[in-house]
Formats: structure tokens, sequence, C-alpha cells
């Protein structure tokens, strides 16, 4: 019995930019009123008439495999967990902000509270160990997010992946992200 | 500020701010006054004491190193929990490298400094009773001769670079993921370390100043300063040829608002050309000569020039690094 590997499978084509995710992971993580975990840009009109296109980018961290903000850290605060979710230590923290601009997604955010870095972690400690999906992943009114084991070949993100192309964030920076996207299918090229 | 997604604020905040800048620019000064100071020790007769150069290196290294290690601490989100780092290691992290480096470099100067002011310490009667019982520390170390000079130095170079390589291993920023970013912070800290030596010494230790050393350094920063000229140059047109975002951030970095600005006018000009004027207009007579006065006022404005362009290329590499990405 392998390790799980969890991953997130986001359909820009399915996704509205609702905000309902954002919301859903401020409410269920606390996160202070002037950071963000999680935002769903809307970028565009893109491309030429009549052939336009609206892009959906999900800012998040993407949950890299070889994560830049975990060797960097001097105290080991900033950890990849058994589950390949990429944690933060509150108690080592020390704030130095390394992490931070360290990640070439601008996933991590020093809390304005307590002074550590802070960042999405699919929801682990509170809904991911009790058998839950991550907050954003239930809220989705389109059900544009999958979530799952990506060691699991069976489970629905596997499947779905199979499906359909898809695409990593910044693929040629090695990172290998665990969230993967399916790109936009509408408009130009441009 | 009106998109539906809500405040972006921190993805557009620059993360290690003026405090980093600063620190960055006092690490590369403190190791740059001992490299002086060490440099000025092996070619002088130190029977007749130590030269001023080598107080005023002490007088800079120990306060400098200090009050960035002050600003580091002050700097983190939890200040008072700086302890950790000395308990928690990642030897895969620049900066707990540094961390180490930092610990026996600061303590180590410490001790230096203490060498070289032994005697004052010693015959003070305001410090002499704190300082006597450690004197057998202090002689020990100055026993050591040149092989505690070699420590300090080895030590020192890896102050100043590691402080490159704390950024350079930042993959997310185009800018300071260059290999020569390292060279090009030890080249400048050594700058602005001689800059500040020189003035130092001509201002308070005048009196115990040897010419030829003064001279001798002189002239070793007028290499240097062509030198971090060329390095520059081969950033820039690595950035380039590496293509891509390294490409679009080069050419942003050079062209656009206050940072490419403060690149021209500040680094390459006042910091660069301005000093490699006033040494051929002004202090490469008095090299050359064998009787001409100390040239204290053309000395500190060539010192002030320098350490202005250090400090500014650390703003520039640091916030410019961050802000184009």
């Amino acid at each position: 019995m392998g390790n799980k590997r969890y991953g997130m499978l986001y359909d820009s084509n399915a996704c509205i930019g609702c905000q309902a995710c954002s919301i859903a992971c401020r409410a269920e993580n606390k996160v202070h009123d002037d950071v963000h975990r999680l935002q769903v840009r809307i970028e565009g009109p893109k491309g030429e008439f009549p052939n336009l296109r609206m892009d959906f980018h999900r800012q998040s961290c993407v949950m890299c495999d070889n994560a830049p903000c975990v060797p960097v850290c001097p105290t080991g605060a900033s950890y990849t967990n058994e589950e390949g979710i990429n944690m933060v230590d509150e108690k080592k923290c020390v704030g130095c902000g390394y992490c931070i601009t360290a990640c070439p997604y601008q996933a991590r955010y020093l809390d304005p509270k307590t002074g550590t870095a802070d960042k999405c972690t699919f929801c682990y400690e509170n809904r991911i160990k009790p058998g839950e999906k991550p907050a954003c992943v239930s809220i989705c009114p389109t059900n544009a997010l999958i979530f799952g084991d990506l060691n699991d070949p069976n489970s629905g993100i596997c499947q779905a992946i199979k499906k359909q192309a898809t695409i990593k964030y910044k693929e040629l920076l090695h990172t290998n992200p665990k969230l993967i996207v399916i790109p936009n299918r509408h408009g130009g090229e441009k | 500020m009106d998109q539906i997604w809500g405040n972006t604020t921190q993805y557009t905040e620059i993360v290690w701010g003026w405090q980093i800048a600063v620190y960055l620019f006092l690490a590369g000064l403190s190791a740059g006054a001992l490299i002086s100071a060490i440099l000025v020790k092996w070619r002088s007769n130190l029977s007749a004491g130590y030269d001023g150069i080598m107080k005023a290196g002490a007088v800079i290294a120990l306060p400098a190193i200090s009050l960035g290690l002050a600003l580091l601490v002050f700097d983190l989100g939890k200040p008072f929990s700086f302890w950790l780092l000395m308990f928690h290691f990642n030897l895969k992290s620049v900066m707990s490298i540094g961390v180490i480096l930092l610990s026996v470099y600061s303590g180590l100067m410490t001790v230096f400094a203490a060498v070289i002011f032994k005697k004052e310490f010693a015959e003070n009667s305001l410090t002499a009773w704190a300082f006597r019982p450690f004197l057998f520390i202090i002689e020990w170390f100055e026993g050591l001769g040149k092989w505690f000079d070699w420590v300090m130095v080895v030590l020192a170079i890896g102050i100043a670079a590691y402080t490159g390589f704390l950024l350079s291993a930042l993959v997310a920023k185009p800018l300071l993921n260059v290999p020569v970013l390292p060279l090009l912070f030890l080249i400048s800290g050594i700058s602005s370390g001689i800059a500040g030596s020189i003035a130092v010494s001509v201002i308070f230790f005048k009196q115990s100043v040897q010419e030829s050393n003064l001279k001798y350094l002189l002239s070793f920063d007028t290499k240097l300063i062509p030198t971090e000229l060329f390095i520059l140059f081969v950033m820039f047109i690595g950035l380039f040829n590496m293509g891509g975002q390294y490409a679009i951030v080069g050419q942003q970095a050079l062209t656009i608002g206050i940072w490419a600005k403060v690149f021209w006018a500040g680094i390459v000009g006042i910091g660069l050309l301005g000093p490699l004027l006033v040494i051929t207009l002004s202090l490469h007579q008095y090299e050359e000569s064998d009787h001409a006065p100390i040239p204290v006022g053309a000395l500190l404005v060539n010192s002030g020039l320098v350490l202005t362009g250090v400090i500014l290329l650390r703003f520039y590499m640091l916030y410019a690094g961050q802000t184009f990405i």
C-alpha cells in the first residue's frame, strides 16, 4: 500500500468565476480579511472578434511535487507531508518570508495576525483528515473541481485526467504541480 | 481593487523590504572592511602598532554586522522566535547556512576587533576590568597569526557571497536567479568595505595610517570598480541570452520606472563612473606622487560615491528583483 498523493483537477471551461470557492475557503479556514489563499481570476476578453475568449485562472497553491518553498525554509517549518500536501508548521515558522519569495505561484503570504507563512492546505487538517473534500471542491456549483488520489488509477481525478488534455501552470520550472488544469477550449488561439 | 476576485495587494507587495536591502549592504560592508584590514595587515610591519586602516576596518566591520543582524531579526514575522533558527537547521536552505556563517563570523569578528584594539581596551581604566579576564583568549587568537587571518578572510568571503546565493536561489525571481549574483555581491561588498575603511581611517585614525597602505587599497578598489561594471554587463547579457521570462525581466529592469533610473543614474553613474572620474581627475596624481599630502576631501567624496552606489545596488536588486517577475 503506497501513500496517497492528493491532487486537484480544475476545469477552466466549467468554471464561471463565481468566487464561491474563495468564500468557502475563507469561511472554512478562517483566512484573515486582508489576504487570500484562493482567488479565481478572470482574464480577458482576449483575441479578435468573433473568436474572443475569457480565461479563468485559479490562483492558489498548486501543491508542487518539487516545491521551491520547502528546501529554502531555514527551520524546516515548510514541509511536504506524507500525502503530498505542502504545509507550514506554524510553531517552527519564524516568518522570514523566504518561502514566499521562493514560490513561483505567489501562493503564500505572511499572516497579518500570526506573523507566520500561510497558504492553501487543501483543507488538510479540517476536512481531508475526517474524510471530506476541500471546501472549494464541495461548494463549486459547476463541479469544476475534482479532488482525489493521483496514486490511485481508479480515482475520479485519474479517470478524468485520462479523458482530456491537461496542463500544469509554469511547467517549464519542473515543479510538477498537483493542481492540474483543463485549459480553455473556447475562442481563438490568441 | 474592484475585481470580483478581491484585493490583490498581497500579490504585488514587496516581501523583503528596506531592512533586508540595508542588511545585504551591511553584510557586504562588514566583510569588505575586514578583508581590507587583513590585506593591510599582511603588508604591514606590525611592530609599529596596527595601521589606522586596520583599526577603521574593525570599527566598521563589527557594528555593521551587528546592526545588520538586528535588522534581520526585527524584519521577521515573529522577531522573538529568531532563536528557532539556531535550533532547527536545514542545510538545503541558503538562509540556514547563512545563520551558521553569521554566528561564527560575528563571534570571531568580536575577537578580531578585540585583538586590534587590545592595547586601548587593556589600558583604559573604564574597560580594563571587563577586558582583562578575557585577555588570554584574545592573545591566543592573536598568536594564531596568519591562520586566524585566513579563517576570517574565508568567513568574510562566505558572508559577502552568501547574500548573493540567498537571492540567486530564487527560481521564482528571474532577475535574481542568475549565477553571477554572488560574485557581484562579493566584489561590490569588498569595494564598499575598502571605501568605508579609507573614509573612517582618514577621519579618525589619520596619525597611524601608512600612506603606502592607503595607496594600495585605493589602487585595489580602482580595479574592483571596472570589474563590477563588467559583471553587470555579463549579468544582463546573460539574462537576454537565457530568453523567455529572463529576457523580458532583464529588459524591464533596465527600462521601466524608478528602478531603471536607480540603475543607470545611481549604480552606474554615481556608484561606478563617479568614482572612476574622481580617481582619474584627482586621486591618481596622489597615488603617483611621493610627497603629496593625503587628499582627505577627494578620498571622502570617492568613498561616499562608492558606498552610495553599493547600497543602491542592493536596493535595486532586491526591489527590482521582486517587482519584475
